[in-house]
């Protein structure tokens, strides 16, 4: 057996499966919020005037705010024994990732929304759709960006990987196990995205093909 | 003569057992037990007159209804807990003893650690023995008791099987600690990354999930986790630090004949051994007093005057921290916002001179960690997007592998794989820590920019079929059409830095937290890092809009 295999501890790999487990599940509740408030901002921005300014500067702020501060702030800043209408606002761990991914995940459907929305109004649906693909495309980037749990403890793909080699004697070991870490973070990412950018060629080249189609029929 | 004979030696006989007698009656009236006698026998015969009075003595008071009030914890193990209505623990028989020795009963009090302090000091408790560690804040508050009863020091927890000695194992070490904890400024200055809880409580747990590496608290509190077999066989402490002697305290006031009192009972209860019995059926740590027992037999400090000895007690824990120059106007301000607007604002960065420092440092090395990662990033750009761009597979292919293990690769781990590589290298430091974290972020940024602009060269190359076009000009285009990636990703870099505090980089999220870490006003600290980093990252939209405008026009020109 590979030497490093046989340093690992025996229930790494269920716990590492469990790991990666939860980073879909911070991008989950992170892409899902940020479909409710990034679409509302994208009606909002295409409403224009002062709503549209309002939506834009949202936007604006909510893309420079850097994911570890929210992350931390959420965690700091709201007390623990905090309440409202009874609900506890103090998040757990993975409440506090998946919330502190929230401005990113919003900002970017917002910006796909109201490029979806256009098409929509230029009376391309098959436009429209293309904003599925990006909205997936966010959700790899939001299960790789939750990886930002690890600083608080929140027991997610990368972390488990980091507990593990710190039992590891070498760096060596360390290296070859973080090598291991990037093999099952890439090949869902990767597999992901080549599968994204299929759907979107395709989905780009019917596009085409209900212009040109729609070309001769409104001159005849 | 006979009788004369007799009489004299009658006389000489008396002479010599009074000579004889004196020292010996000096030297009995110096030893705290007769002290203790003297002091309890002038309260008891002061008592029936005086019980009536207002602003007697604690003494006179406890003697006068037979009882003394005693502030206990209900809930720390192995100290005080309570279960029913019976109370156990260490404190709970030095408070029965203390009763013993004065001769009246003890009324057991609850209190915790915030309680502790105000009720002795109102009077609704005569005396609290409450973990309480005696450090020279606490001196203005109460009266603490000579010589201490106990010593606890911050203790460091960790999985056996983790390397960890002494100081030189910490830096870059995530250790999870209680927020306020006096120890937690130590930690950073040796260079380990703290995770903040509210509660001690939550720390063993957190343990055993793995959430923290190591976790430094009291060794009192994890003494109960530590005796725990299933506890024990996984977890050990590393080492322990900043040593800090528990007192029991009674009011400032009114409390002078209890007081002295019980600074003699403490010395009696040390000498004797008391107190070394006490903890040894508590199953408590027993090392400071077995300490404390050699210290209290000799000659010197057992006198009546032992008590106040510098050479015999402990002195307390100086926790005041040095206030900076301007810690007046910053309080005044805090002062003067609350009263006009209700705002409860607090700076401790500005008002302690060891914050003051961490937070300009943070400032400082954030600022150095923007600019070095947008460099780096521009750099490894440029570098991978001529390689990834080029015509030969063999400069082509290994720099593609990269970028795709790169891209794979969560930025998390690609900064604790820049500080795994460069700690052999390098001994740790703030420098080495920022430059792995400028490696990192320029490496994950620059490799999908890079990748971007050979796209661009790809597509040019297509169009442009077979007109010839030289290798800057190719490159310029293509810089050109790749503006908007390039500044994506060199913002997603400027984003990103904070994330270098998880290596240990010292910049203003760390240190932010490092201040949290040791005083108050947490909501105001992650506020304001909030908005330091969003005005940047906004700053660095700027300028970056600014660098593709003249990205775009060099490419419209050409």
């Amino acid at each position: 057996m590979n030497p490093l295999f046989e340093r690992l501890s025996s229930d790494f790999l269920p716990r590492f499966l469990g790991g990666v487990v939860v980073n879909f599940e911070i991008a989950g509740i992170a892409i899902t919020l940020g479909l409710a408030c990034g679409l509302l901002l994208a009606v909002a921005r295409l409403y224009g005037g002062a709503v549209g300014a309002a939506a834009a500067a949202v936007i604006a702020l909510m893309r420079a705010a850097p994911t570890f501060v929210v992350m931390f702030f959420l965690l700091n800043a709201i007390p623990r024994n905090a309440t409202l209408f009874g609900v506890p606002l103090a998040p757990s761990g993975v409440m506090a990732v998946a919330v502190s991914l929230l401005p990113y995940a919003a900002a970017y459907i917002a910006d796909a929304g109201v490029e979806a929305l256009r098409q929509l109004r230029r009376g391309s649906p098959l436009g429209s759709l293309l904003f599925l693909p990006n909205v997936t495309r966010a959700f790899f980037v939001l299960v790789m960006s939750s990886s930002a749990g690890a600083a608080i403890g929140v027991p997610e793909g990368i972390a488990i990987i980091l507990r593990q080699a710190e039992q590891l004697p070498s760096l060596g070991d360390k290296l070859a196990l973080f090598a291991v870490g990037i093999v099952f973070f890439g090949i869902p990412l990767q597999v992901g995205f080549a599968v994204m950018s299929l759907v979107q060629r395709r989905l780009s080249r019917a596009v085409m093909r209900n212009r040109e189609n729609a070309l001769p029929a409104a001159l005849q | 003569m006979r009788r004369f004979t007799h009489s004299w030696v009658c006389v000489l006989a008396v002479v010599v057992g009074l000579l004889a007698a004196l020292p010996l009656q000096a030297a009995e009236d110096r030893s705290p037990d007769a002290a203790l006698a003297r002091l309890l026998q002038e309260a008891r015969a002061a008592a029936p007159g005086a019980c009536t009075l207002p602003d007697i003595d604690g003494l006179i008071r406890i003697l006068c209804s037979g009882r003394i009030r005693i502030g206990v914890r209900n809930r720390y193990p192995l100290f005080g807990t309570l279960g029913g209505e019976t109370r156990q623990g260490y404190e709970v028989d030095v408070a029965r003893a203390i009763g013993r020795q004065i001769g009246v009963d003890v009324e057991f009090v609850t209190v915790n650690a915030a309680s502790r302090i105000p009720m002795v000091a109102d009077g609704r408790v005569d005396l609290t023995i409450a973990t309480m560690g005696h450090n020279t804040q606490r001196d203005d508050a109460v009266r603490f008791i000579r010589p201490h009863y106990y010593q606890s020091e911050t203790t460091l927890v960790a999985p056996r099987d983790l390397a960890v000695a002494d100081w030189q194992d910490i830096p870059g070490q995530t250790v999870c600690v209680t927020v306020g904890n006096g120890s937690n400024a130590e930690l950073v200055s040796h260079g380990a990354r703290l995770i903040l809880f509210d509660e001690a409580v939550m720390l063993p747990d957190r343990l055993k999930d793995q959430t923290c590496t190591l976790a430094a608290q009291d060794d009192s509190f994890f003494a109960s986790y530590l005796i725990e077999p299933r506890f024990a066989d996984r977890f050990t402490q590393k080492f322990g630090f900043a040593q800090v002697p528990w007192g029991m305290a009674v009011a400032r006031e009114g409390s002078e004949r209890l007081a002295r009192a019980l600074d003699l009972t403490s010395q009696i209860f040390h000498r004797d051994g008391v107190f070394l019995d006490i903890a040894r059926a508590n199953r408590v740590n027993t090392g400071f007093l077995e300490k404390q027992n050699a210290v209290w037999q000799q000659p010197e400090c057992n006198t009546d005057t032992g008590s106040a000895n510098p050479a015999c007690i402990l002195p307390a824990l100086d926790t005041t921290l040095q206030p900076t120059s301007f810690a007046d106007h910053v309080t005044a301000f805090e002062s003067g916002l609350e009263a006009w607007t209700g705002i409860d604002l607090s700076l401790p960065m500005l008002k302690t001179a060891s914050a003051w420092s961490l937070f300009q440092n943070g400032v400082v090395n954030s600022l150095v960690l923007i600019a070095g990662a947008l460099a780096a990033t521009l750099l490894v750009g440029l570098a991978f997007g001529v390689a990834l761009g080029s015509r030969f597979r063999l400069v082509r292919w290994p720099v593609r592998g990269i970028t795709i293990a790169l891209q794979s690769s969560p930025i998390v781990l690609t900064l604790v794989i820049a500080a795994a590589v460069t700690r052999p290298m390098f001994a740790y430091s703030s420098a080495v820590a920022l430059a792995a974290a400028i490696a990192a972020l320029g490496l994950s940024n620059g490799s999908n920019a890079g990748q971007a602009i050979a796209e661009a060269i790809v597509t040019i190359r297509a169009e442009r079929g077979a007109l010839r076009m030289g290798g800057v000009e190719l490159f310029s285009r293509a810089l050109g059409r790749s503006a908007t990636q390039i500044v994506a990703f060199l913002i997603n870099a400027a984003k990103g830095t904070p994330i270098a505090s998880f290596i240990g980089a010292p910049e203003l999220l760390s240190a932010l937290t490092d201040i949290a870490s040791f005083s108050s006003g947490r909501v105001t600290i992650y506020s304001l890092l909030l908005v330091f980093y969003t005005t940047v990252v906004m700053l660095v939209v700027w300028i970056c809009g600014k660098f593709r405008s003249f990205l775009e026009r060099s490419h419209a020109l050409g």
